[in-house]
């Protein structure tokens, strides 16, 4: 079911009606075709139409999102281009108003709060903590969705924690109070608690925005970290195109509340790309390994 | 082997009594202590005066102490055996008005502590959504516009609150509610309804009237008695069970909306729920001493600077401050200017005020949970 074709078709359709002079059809189906046409989703988004209750128009339509199973998919695109919107939607935090997102195959309106939590993790842009917590009584806290209303903590609790801690690195952190922290470090205590929630599929909105590089890196790396060695899926939404072609193993180029491509890195950063969707006449060399050099902003004429 | 130890640190920490720390531990013992000294000036003197030593005799008298025809009586409703006037006067007066003063501590301070967590704020108390307005007005709605059912008052007042809770909800409600929103109504419900109440004092004519309308929307705990110990119990004691289990409901909710609902909580669900236990809670306190402002602002503050921000220490913490401050603050309230008793409401504020301004003073930050 999962075809390159219909997700060529996709691409093609939203960006044909906004852009012109860019790849033609055939050559779009093609590349979306060759290589990674039997990837299986863990989450599938159909025909959305998401927006918020005070907008008339929807903010993100498009045909088909994947995220495919046990990889690693960056969203990308410029400013107000709907990544966190569409994020929101895939997570069920913001209800689409047309169209169904699908966790392995199953409607995510149809799970419980709590049943989704367990399988779905996502994390905000910012995110806000008593500022006397300290930063394992918050990781405890990503446990909720697996514990009863009056269950203490079990020796599972216990070990999901100190397997998350030990994932983001903050064992050091751990006796800190949150509100004493860094945003580097609190961004890492963050993706613990998140961690310590154990799900199949993670979802993270901007987690390296307003970071240093060091917390950058370790962000991303505590994410390639949890891909490989406990096969998590991951969607992140990612600001620096650059880091996307480094870490993810798909993108998704998002343009004007649409998705303009899809695909492995290497097939979707072209300097087309750079051009229609972030507006940036840049140079993209392919060896010895992908790389962007952005050169000037293109002015809008 | 570090990870061992920590976890067993842990497991102590979230264990039966892990939250039983020294800090916590202080609160609970400072308020018992508290509210045992000034329970105890509170039964010695007034009217009918005693020695201190004879009040302690009266209080600790074996007779009526492990009577249970006595305990059938205060609790129960039953007949009241014979007994020497001190203890008369010691344990049908002034033993239920201590009891009342520290159950509508707890009450109002167990509630604000739930509305702040609610309201993501710190200067919430428990009449932010409405419930001090909505009470006030149906109290002088009974008094003078209904007198034929003043003996139902206690009752109007609760139900008012809790309708103008509920008033609240449905105006905020807008697929779905926000802190902000909630407040926002809040204020509104309140606005209103203080007006209401306002133009109905006018048309009292009667000072009787005015001055019983003022105790019930100031709160005074004057004549009570085991009558409404018994109408508050029960309630307390549910409001604080629930309380108690919905600890780590609070905590989460602590995190923010978005982080709860990641984690699975149904927001809302949780949130009209917790804000139904507090108005319980808030409720069961106006039933029987009315109004009494600041209790439940400022008891969470004063305890979660010492204990921190976790509920179900700080829900403990303010089982016990709560009372510490009221039975003190009804101490001035019955003896100050006696004989003439003042609302145990305006003490509070007298208390609380300065010492409001003192934490707001000394602490850097402020407002924020």
């Amino acid at each position: 079911m999962n075809t390159g074709r219909e997700r060529a078709t996709t691409a093609e359709d939203e960006s044909a009606t906004r852009t012109e002079g860019e790849r033609t059809p055939t050559e779009r189906d093609e590349r979306a075709t060759t290589g990674d046409s039997e990837v299986e989703s863990a989450l599938l988004g159909e025909d959305l139409e998401v927006g918020y209750p005070t907008t008339e128009e929807p903010v993100v339509e498009c045909t088909r999102i994947d995220v495919p199973e046990g990889e690693i998919t960056a969203l990308v695109g410029p400013n107000g281009s709907g990544k966190s919107t569409l994020l929101k939607a895939l997570s069920d935090h913001l209800e689409p108003e047309q169209g169904v997102v699908a966790l392995n195959g199953r409607n995510i309106e149809e799970f419980g709060g709590k049943e989704l939590a367990r399988e779905l993790g996502h994390l905000s842009q910012e995110n806000d903590s008593p500022e006397s917590l300290t930063v394992e009584e918050l990781v405890y806290h990503g446990r909720y969705p697996h514990r009863g209303f009056f269950d203490s903590v079990t020796e599972a609790d216990h070990e999901a924690v100190e397997r998350a801690i030990d994932i983001a690195g903050v064992e050091e952190l751990r006796d800190r109070e949150v509100g004493a922290l860094s945003g580097g470090q609190k961004q890492l205590v963050w993706i613990a608690m998140v961690l310590a929630q154990e799900t199949d599929v993670l979802l993270l909105d901007e987690p390296t925005t307003f970071l240093d590089l060091h917390h950058q890196l370790r962000v991303l790396e505590t994410i390639r970290r949890l891909n490989e060695e406990q096969d998590v899926t991951v969607a992140v939404v990612l600001h620096d195109l650059s880091q996307a072609v480094r870490f993810a193993d798909y993108i998704v180029a998002m343009d004007d509340g649409g998705i303009y491509d899809w695909g492995p890195p290497e097939d979707v950063v072209t300097e087309q790309l750079l051009v229609d969707v972030f507006g940036v006449d840049a140079a993209v060399t392919r060896s010895p390994e992908l790389q962007i050099l952005p050169k000037r902003a293109l002015t809008d004429e | 082997m570090a990870s061992d130890t920590r976890r067993a640190n842990h497991a102590r920490e979230t264990g039966l009594l892990g939250w039983l720390d020294g800090s916590l531990a202080s609160v609970v013992l400072g308020s018992v202590a508290v509210v045992f000294v000034a329970g105890l000036v509170q039964v010695s003197f007034g009217t009918y005066s005693m020695t201190l030593a004879e009040a302690w005799r009266a209080v600790f008298d074996p007779d009526v102490v492990f009577d249970p025809q006595v305990w059938n009586a205060f609790l129960v409703g039953g007949e009241l055996p014979e007994m020497s006037k001190r203890n008369l006067v010691v344990w049908n007066i002034r033993v239920p008005r201590v009891l009342v003063a520290a159950l509508v501590g707890t009450n109002l301070a167990v509630s604000g502590a739930i509305f702040q967590a609610i309201t993501r704020n710190e200067l919430a108390s428990p009449y932010v959504l409405g419930v001090s307005s909505g009470a006030g007005l149906a109290v002088l709605l009974t008094l003078v516009v209904f007198s034929g059912l003043a003996p139902f008052l206690p009752i109007f007042a609760s139900l008012g609150g809790a309708v103008a809770f509920l008033l609240v909800y449905g105006i905020a409600w807008k697929g779905g509610t926000s802190p902000v929103r909630l407040v926002l109504a809040g204020i509104i419900v309140s606005t209103i309804f203080w007006s209401l109440q306002q133009g109905l004092f006018y048309l009292a004519d009667d000072l009787g009237v005015v001055q019983s309308a003022i105790a019930w929307t100031t709160g005074s705990l004057t004549g009570v008695d085991w009558a409404q110990v018994r109408i508050a119990l029960p309630w307390t004691a549910l409001s604080v069970l629930l309380a108690l289990a919905g600890a780590r409901q609070l905590n989460v909710l602590l995190l923010g909306e978005r982080t709860a609902k990641s984690l699975g909580m149904s927001v809302e669900t949780v949130r009209f729920a917790l804000a139904g236990v507090a108005v319980l809670a808030a409720s069961a306190a106006i039933s029987v001493a009315g109004i009494v402002s600041f209790v439940g602002l400022v008891v969470p503050h004063m305890v979660r600077t010492v204990v921190g921000t976790d509920y179900k220490r700080l829900v403990v913490g303010c089982i016990f401050a709560g009372p510490a401050l009221v039975v003190v603050a009804d101490v001035g309230a019955r003896l100050a200017l006696n004989p003439t008793q003042v609302p145990v409401g305006v003490v509070t504020g007298l208390v609380g005020g300065p010492y409001f301004l003192y934490l707001m003073r000394k602490q850097r930050e402020m407002g924020e949970l």
